[in-house]
């Protein structure tokens, strides 16, 4: 674990490079560029806003607030494990050529849709006082579950990344693990809509507590528990652990198989 | 000079390959092989416990047909193979002409191309910043190096990634039959920049077929077939061990 801060920050220019690559070339060859970082996120909520205040009405106030609070979080998630689990295979390449730590391109996936997410609390941000719902102090307290989800994310990603060296069917089976799980996270709904005595099963989800204090400070205004915030970090480093355990295991090895 | 000080030093390397004649790519495959145990694949040393070592200064040439595990050895010099079994030690910084270019991003320009590749080499911004203007000079590809290398000819981009491996100051350089790069003048240009490392006392490791090259350039070489050290010696002396060896084949072939 201590080896994993010391080589982040010793290859940190080289993940940062990589991360404003990534964003460089998915933004290529587009009019708007980087404005589309923007306009992406702002559009969906505009198109969120019209479908939840004129075709489903759901019995929540400012749905569309109550919906991206934890749905820009989640899209971080889910993009960012989409791009991992590729980036060690895609760079095979280069793995095959140079002699380069394996962690800086899971990291760098990480860090550009770092920034995306970050982008897109702008329009969010706009959003608020547009659907006049109050601004709350409580985003300040938006960098605490941000980091959890990033702890997690990032073992996730490790894990992932990992396996899809060995196996190529692992990214395509992410992206149904992913879809499955956004439905079985209180996401479009909140846990209040399940019943009591099923709750327990959904509280098993590891990423709920996390997800949970974004929709608490930007959509209630509210902190979470002590017991839910510790909840999410010691998610988090589980995910951690495992993930560069692997990682770390078989990372000497990938270039035989990539 | 105590040899744990030596530049480069190889002790009992091997490097074994798995060759999967039908790789279960995928899980499919893998559940069919394992229901009916079986598995496709053989085991392939493509360098067999070998031994040697590079003193300070030295300019060694590695010869050997194709396949014979040259461009291998030169990549468990550069740390991309961790070898099977064996001791490696380089001591000092590495300048691997290995694969030229291999980090570069076709979509990036020549200048952000010259970052990314030093960072990917383990170089900070700081150190590359400083190096970016003679890089491009010495490159020659005028005000192509704002635009992206997908719009390079092949050599420019030879010459790009040469000047960016190079415009450095390494202690060990290892170079892999790379210096068929650009027109005649910029090969004429490479070799003087290799030969200034030389005078400059660097270790350098070499691959080529070239015997030419072989003989004018470096102190000693090293025969190398199916992965074993066939002999070692001075140019003059192995070359013809080479040659022989490839005279029958050469002559059976036609």
């Amino acid at each position: 674990m201590i080896e994993l801060v010391r080589e982040t920050y010793r290859y940190r220019e080289l993940i940062w490079a990589l991360a404003l690559k990534e964003l460089k070339i998915r933004y290529k060859r587009s009019v708007l560029g980087f404005l589309w970082a923007l306009l992406n996120p702002a559009l969906l909520m505009l198109v969120l806003t019209l479908v939840f205040s004129t075709i489903m009405r759901f019995p929540i106030p400012h749905y569309p607030v109550f919906l991206l609070s934890v749905l820009l979080p989640w899209t971080f998630f889910s993009q960012s494990l989409s791009y991992a689990v590729e980036s060690i295979v895609g760079n095979g390449d280069l793995i095959k050529k140079v002699k380069v730590a394996k962690l800086v391109f899971p990291m760098a996936a990480i860090v550009s849709n770092l920034i995306n997410l970050g982008l897109s609390l702008i329009p969010l941000a706009l959003l608020v006082p547009l659907l006049r719902h109050p601004f709350y102090w409580t985003w300040l307290y938006l960098p605490v579950p941000l980091l959890a989800l990033t702890i997690f994310t990032l073992g996730m990603t490790f894990f992932f990344a990992t396996a899809n060296v060995y196996y190529r069917d692992v990214s395509h089976i992410l992206q149904i693990v992913l879809s499955a799980w956004f439905y079985v996270t209180p996401i479009i709904y909140p846990l209040d809509f399940i019943p009591a005595k099923h709750q327990w099963i959904f509280k098993l989800n590891p990423i709920i507590y996390v997800i949970n204090g974004f929709r608490l400070s930007v959509y209630y205004g509210m902190l979470p528990k002590a017991s839910s915030i510790i909840a999410s970090f010691v998610c988090a480093f589980i995910s951690l652990f495992i993930g560069v355990a692997i990682f770390r295991k078989y990372q000497d090895d990938f270039v035989f198989y990539v | 000079m105590s040899s744990s000080l030596v530049p480069i030093r190889l002790e009992n390397i091997t490097q074994r390959f798995r060759v999967i004649q039908e790789r279960a790519d995928t899980l499919r495959e893998l559940f069919s092989k394992f229901f009916r145990h079986e598995s496709h694949y053989h085991d392939f040393d493509a360098v067999k416990n070998v031994t040697f070592e590079v003193p300070h200064g030295q300019m060694l040439g590695l010869i050997g047909r194709n396949g014979s595990g040259k461009s291998t050895l030169l990549k468990i010099v550069a740390g991309v193979y961790r070898p099977t079994a064996g001791k490696v030690k380089v001591r000092g910084s590495l300048a691997p002409l290995i694969e030229l270019g291999a980090g570069f991003h076709h979509e990036l320009t020549g200048r952000e191309n010259i970052l990314l590749n030093g960072l990917l080499m383990g170089y900070s911004r700081r150190q590359m910043q400083e190096r970016e203007e003679r890089i491009v000079e010495f490159a020659e590809i005028g005000d192509f190096i704002d635009a992206p290398v997908k719009q390079y000819s092949s050599g420019m981009y030879m010459r790009l990634a040469f000047s960016v491996a190079t415009e450095i100051d390494p202690d060990i350089l290892l170079i892999d039959e790379i210096l068929a790069v650009g027109d005649a003048p910029f090969q004429q240009k490479c070799f003087e920049r290799i030969q200034s490392f030389r005078r400059a006392g660097k270790t350098i490791m070499f691959v080529t077929h070239s015997m030419n090259q072989i003989a004018q350039y470096c102190d000693r070489a090293i025969l190398i077939d199916r992965g074993t050290i066939m002999a070692d010696g001075r140019p003059d002396e192995v070359i013809p061990v080479y040659q022989s060896s490839m005279t029958p084949e050469v002559v059976g072939s036609h």
